[in-house]
């Protein structure tokens, strides 16, 4: 475990060295706030609520969900595998005494702690300074559920472009999988069609995959909202990533084979 | 006792070829053609506990490849070997923490941090207690005189303080065996015997079993006892490296001074390197050495006389064109 820590911590490191980097991300967060706080802000004008929520809960859904899809940094991981595999540099993790998942995945924690940390001083310093009513569930359990959710919901984002990143061993340009990969999460998550508008049986299906529960539901459940589907978000994410994770292995062992480990 | 043990080890790659141009690419669409590559032939090796084992061949020859099925990299398509009584390629984590490899070419250091950083990792990574870890990175700092670099970026650091870098990150978990693959390329001569110093003294004070590939004969000539000689896949000589030269070191390089100005033309078989009315280079078989400066001191006014080796570059060349396969020497 402590080998995990150490890589996560690394990565950390590796973040801090570029000053103007974290700058950015801060004003970039403080922005996204400032953007939603005048687009909500004038819709919220003449009207108290929309679709059941009030001007402070949106608000607090918008930065909730955004840190959490922030959070979520596995993609850049899953384009690092591929790319690893692709120019022979993938060897150095396969002679390490480690589970080359697990490294990757502490690498991807150490990135994202490195954004929850800034992100957060940047957002709570924003709340404050402003006096933004942030509404959020005072529930533990809800709370503890939504937390449950949040890591379940990123171990699967990295479950999903670990195995996209580890199909180079076979078809070296994984982009296309990568792309395929982001519409079907835009359309089960209703950002490309609105939920509301497919048919009721079809959201139903859709709720059977991870997507729904990753970013949606535990930042619906942390504003005090759909507190009756966590129980079954986070059997569903604990499902998806189980069959995941037997993918996952049967997949790298069978496709590792087919390394040639080229350029070195 | 063997720690690396190879019998009849074959690897075949799988290539595709396509015909160059815009019409072959849009062939290819449909059909590719697929060669076979035999990167190694029924390749046997034994190397013992301790050695310190120079492989050379030319490019493509599969040294690389003998280095990475030997670390589990790549699986071979046929044929047995054993490292340390381990099947590389299943990769078991108690096998990968009694072996190193370090590519000239990559690197395992992150690049952003300090190379300390790095080794704080590795310590983890190879589970290594902290009095161990405080003792062999005193030896290595100390070894390579490298402590002002090492909570410097690593990539301002030059090709030569990172190579040491590089070097001590593989060897702080006290490695069994250090696979080592071009090690030197691209430093400077006074890094590169550094390098060599540090590698005989690692080989020596540690008995780390060492396999090095090179195309820096100078390497090879100043660490390895014992030499593989691969072509083509196949092992085409594995002995003595003094052996192998004195076997294919068979020129020598006999320049003269004349105190006047002389037309001297030799009467037996050599190859004129350099010639003025005051200065003849020939390179000679060594044979015939004795007759040529007989025949020259006697016809001719000579001020000095200097006798070399063959230059190094031709001896190799003259090895990896050897067709005979008449040098194999089986040392186990």
């Amino acid at each position: 475990m402590r080998k995990y820590i150490e890589t996560a911590k690394v990565l950390f490191k590796a973040q801090l060295v570029y000053h103007f980097d974290i700058l950015l991300t801060v004003v970039f967060t403080i922005s996204k706030i400032l953007l939603a706080h005048v687009l909500w802000g004038a819709i919220f004008e003449n009207q108290d609520t929309v679709s059941g929520f009030t001007y402070p809960s949106m608000l607090s859904y918008y930065i909730i969900s955004s840190f959490i899809t922030q959070l979520d940094q596995s993609a850049g991981t899953g384009g690092q595998i591929a790319a690893e595999i692709r120019s022979g540099r993938f060897s150095k993790y396969i002679v390490k005494p480690m589970s080359i998942f697990w490294y990757f995945t502490a690498q991807t924690a150490g990135v994202s702690a490195f954004l929850l940390s800034f992100n957060l001083l940047a957002a709570l310093a924003w709340i404050f300074i402003f006096r933004v009513d942030f509404t959020i569930t005072v529930d533990i359990a809800v709370i503890l559920s939504a937390l449950i959710l949040i890591l379940l919901g990123l171990l699967f984002m990295m479950q999903m472009n670990y195995y996209i990143g580890i199909l180079a061993f076979k078809f070296l340009d994984t982009s296309v999988f990568s792309m395929i990969k982001d519409n079907v999460v835009r359309f089960v998550t209703g950002s490309l069609i609105p939920l509301a508008l497919l048919p009721a049986g079809i959201v139903e299906i859709m709720r059977l995959f991870p997507f729904y529960y990753v970013s949606y539901l535990p930042s619906m459940l942390l504003i005090g909202k759909n507190e009756s589907e966590a129980l079954a978000g986070i059997i569903i994410l604990a499902c998806w990533n189980a069959a995941f994770g037997i993918l996952n292995a049967a997949t790298y062992k069978n496709l590792k084979m087919k390394y040639d480990g080229v350029g070195i | 006792m063997v720690v690396i043990k190879t019998e009849n080890l074959t690897k075949i790659y799988t290539r595709f070829e396509k015909e160059a141009g815009l019409k072959g690419s849009i062939k290819s669409l449909f059909h590719r053609e697929k060669i076979t590559k035999t990167a190694l032939n029924r390749f046997d090796l034994k190397i013992e506990e301790g050695e310190f084992v120079g492989l050379i061949g030319p490019n493509g020859a599969g040294k690389t490849t003998l280095m990475k099925i030997l670390t589990g990299i790549i699986s071979p398509t046929a044929g047995n070997v054993s490292v340390l009584g381990y099947v590389p390629s299943e990769l078991k984590n108690a096998y990968k923490k009694q072996f190193a490899i370090v590519m000239g070419q990559k690197s395992q250091l992150f690049q952003e941090l300090s190379a300390a950083d790095t080794f704080l990792l590795l310590k983890e990574i190879y589970d290594i207690p902290d009095t161990e870890y405080r003792k062999s990175l005193d030896y290595f700092i100390d070894l390579f005189s490298v402590s002002e670099y090492l909570n410097v970026q690593v990539r301002t650091l030059s090709l030569g303080e990172r190579m040491k870098m590089e070097l001590i990150a593989a060897l702080l978990h006290n490695p069994k065996i250090l696979f080592l693959d071009e090690p030197t390329i691209g430093l400077d001569a006074v890094a590169q015997k550094q390098i060599r110093s540090f590698l005989k003294e690692v080989n020596r004070d540690k008995g780390t079993t060492i396999l090095l590939t090179s195309h820096y004969m100078d390497d090879i000539k100043s660490l390895c006892k014992r030499c593989v000689v691969i072509n083509r896949g196949c092992k085409i000589y594995d002995g003595s490296l003094d052996m192998l030269f004195e076997r294919y070191q068979t020129h020598k390089l006999i320049t003269v001074s004349f105190s006047e100005a002389t037309d001297y033309i030799p009467h037996f078989n050599a190859v004129i390197v350099e010639q003025n009315p005051f200065k003849l280079s020939l390179m000679v078989h060594s044979k015939d050495a004795r007759c040529i400066l007989t025949e020259m001191l006697r016809e001719c006014e000579i001020s000095d006389i200097s006798i070399e080796a063959e230059d190094i570059g031709n001896v190799v060349e003259r090895i990896y064109s050897d067709k005979g396969g008449i040098l194999y020497e089986e040392v186990h």
